[in-house]
């Protein structure tokens, strides 16, 4: 690992806010399944972890907030990151986040090397599945924040709407939150970590720099612009110490044991689960 | 003193004191909002004098019924919304004011046996509570029985304030028995919670479909060329085989 050239790709900002969601998330899973299965044996249990059903709601709630805390704190970094004089060229050049046409494009190329219709799209820094990845979460975030905070005080909430508009939220709750935990936990998993060239992980988000040789397979455009920019020697970093490369490993791999068994736990529930 | 300080002395009180006025806001008083009357509203709550001021009975601030259009009135009474199956098959038990009137063996059995839908809602699967507790000892009125606790007109006082301190009027509009989402005739009862249901429903499945396709057929393209890739090398891994002869399979037998 060490031997070979590695550039950065995660800012530590970038790298605690996504551990920050790992753990958020996985505990409001965890905790949420628990209320949401606790007519069940499986639910009944996981919730006793928590110290009974009110405990778990308790720990739903609090880490409810810190990750609207998080989420608002994330707002102001990236409001902070654009460069608003050039703000037009910030947004959209290729380094943002924010969807391109060249998007659309690479994913029309895709679909064709798909079908093997035609040769395999390089992309940019961000390819067009991890801004979905990105931005699904994104208003994912508000939509449960807001439904979650309403029904935390359902008295405070029925004062400024009628009491019934507490059900649909209810119902808006826990089927965003099964889709959030289904993308996650199949698809983000699979395409982000399991996909072959990927596997055993995908380290870059936990030590922040990425391979040079392997970016240059799927990333090309993003190499061919460091290079072009002069950006390429600036970019190149030491990989990760052992240890903390251990360290992630095993959070890692415990954070995709506990959705996977999330998953495992909505397949075999699935009657049971009432998302109204 | 200096006018400029005098004034920044100033602006910084007015701040802290904002700022500690936060800190010392009464809190949020919510039952208050029951006794506002001179004349004190629920007398003795559980015990019904079969007396209402007006404002008890036409509430300002919402109308205690969830409010959608569609709703067909058929009867001269206006068909409301609060009883999820009131728009589909009203009920004359529900203004009777024993509603078990007459149903034989109703001693004898549970509420969930007969109500099995009523019995699947989160206050009575989650924060376990009985049927009672909300619906009362005997008689259990109907839902539209003037006097019936559970009449829109004061439930929020009369039923949902004996736990939610200070429910009003609107929050009593929360359907405590949901009707099912996915049900066509909620269309008719609480159409918001079936187009919803609706909208989240396509958004899952549609993700999901997409998305999960879309990484099936990348995985399995991935896996078919490097497995292609693996028996394109085998041959220069190995000794290049001796010529083999031709496997003799007679062709039309
Ligand atoms: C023997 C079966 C049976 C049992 C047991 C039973 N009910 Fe009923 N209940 C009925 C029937 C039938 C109706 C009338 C439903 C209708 O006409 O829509 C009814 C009506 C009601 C209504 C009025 C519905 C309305 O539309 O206003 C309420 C409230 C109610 N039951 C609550 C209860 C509770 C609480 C219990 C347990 C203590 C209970 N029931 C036990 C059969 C039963
Ligand atoms: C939290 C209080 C509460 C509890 C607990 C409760 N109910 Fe109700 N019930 C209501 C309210 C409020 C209504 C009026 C309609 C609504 O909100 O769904 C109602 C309506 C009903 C109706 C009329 C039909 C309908 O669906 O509208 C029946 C029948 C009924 N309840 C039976 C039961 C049974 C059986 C139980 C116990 C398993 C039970 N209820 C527990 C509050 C409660
Ligand atoms: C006997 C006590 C009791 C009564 C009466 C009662 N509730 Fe509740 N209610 C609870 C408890 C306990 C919870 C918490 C349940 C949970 O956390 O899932 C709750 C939760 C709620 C919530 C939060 C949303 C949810 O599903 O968790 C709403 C809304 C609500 N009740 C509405 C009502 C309404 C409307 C009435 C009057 C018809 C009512 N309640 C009567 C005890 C009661």
């Amino acid at each position: 690992m060490s031997d070979q050239v590695r550039i950065i790709r995660f800012k530590v900002a970038d790298r605690v806010f996504h551990v920050f969601i790992m753990v958020t998330f996985l505990i409001q899973s965890v905790t949420g399944m628990g209320r949401l299965l606790y007519h069940t044996n499986w639910g009944k249990a996981v919730v006793g972890i928590f110290g009974g059903y009110e405990g778990a709601s308790t720990v739903h709630n609090t880490v409810g907030i810190l990750m609207i805390i998080g989420f608002v704190i994330h707002i102001i970094y990236i409001l902070a990151k654009v460069e608003w004089k050039s703000w037009r060229k910030s947004l959209l050049d290729a380094d943002s986040l924010v969807p391109r046409p060249a998007d659309a494009v690479q994913f029309g190329q895709q679909i064709r090397w798909f079908f093997g219709l035609g040769p395999r799209p390089s992309f940019d820094r961000w390819t067009y599945w991890e801004k979905f990845d990105y931005w699904a979460v994104f208003w994912g975030m508000p939509l449960l924040g807001i439904s979650g905070v309403l029904l935390m005080y359902p008295l405070a909430a029925s004062r400024i709407m009628p009491g019934w508009v507490l059900n649909v939220m209810v119902l808006f709750h826990r089927a965003e939150a099964l889709l959030a935990m289904l993308y996650i936990f199949i698809i983000h998993f699979t395409i982000g970590h399991l996909r072959r060239g990927m596997f055993p992980m995908n380290e870059g988000m936990f030590a922040g720099s990425v391979e040079l040789e392997k970016e240059k397979e799927e990333k090309a455009l993003w190499i061919a612009r460091l290079q072009e920019e002069g950006r390429l020697e600036q970019a190149k970093v030491l990989g990760p110490a052992p240890w903390y490369r251990t360290a992630y490993f095993i959070f890692g791999y415990t954070a995709l044991a506990v959705g996977l068994y999330l998953l495992l736990i909505i397949i075999v529930y699935r009657n049971y689960i009432e998302w109204h | 003193m200096d006018p400029r300080r005098l004034l920044r002395k100033a602006v910084l009180r007015i701040i802290l004191g904002l700022l500690g006025a936060v800190f010392l806001w009464p809190p949020a008083a919510s039952a208050q909002e029951e006794v506002t009357s001179s004349i004190r509203r629920y007398k003795d709550r559980e015990v019904s004098t079969g007396y209402y001021e007006e404002h008890e009975v036409k509430p300002r601030r919402t109308r205690p019924f969830v409010q959608q259009k569609e709703v067909v009135r058929r009867y001269s009474a206006p068909v409301t919304q609060y009883r999820p199956r009131a728009a589909v098959e009203p009920s004359v038990r529900s203004r009777m004011e024993d509603s078990h009137e007459g149903i034989q063996f109703y001693e004898l059995r549970r509420c969930e046996e007969c109500h099995v839908e009523e019995a699947k809602h989160s206050h009575t699967v989650k924060a376990n509570l009985t049927c009672r507790q909300c619906h009362g000892g005997e008689p259990i009125a109907g839902i539209n029985y003037y006097y019936s606790p559970m009449n829109p007109i004061r439930r929020n006082a009369y039923v949902c304030a004996k736990c939610h301190e200070g429910a009003s009027v609107s929050f009593a509009t929360f359907l405590v028995h949901e009707p099912k989402a996915g049900d066509p005739a909620t269309r008719k009862t609480f159409a918001s919670l079936y187009y919803s249901n609706w909208f989240m429903y396509l958004l899952i499945v549609g993700t999901l479909a997409f998305f999960g396709l879309h990484t099936l057929i990348w995985v399995g393209k991935e896996t078919y060329h490097a497995v292609s890739e693996k028996m394109k090398t085998k041959p220069e891994a190995e000794p290049p085989p001796a010529e083999k002869p031709e496997p003799k399979e007679p062709e039309n037998e």
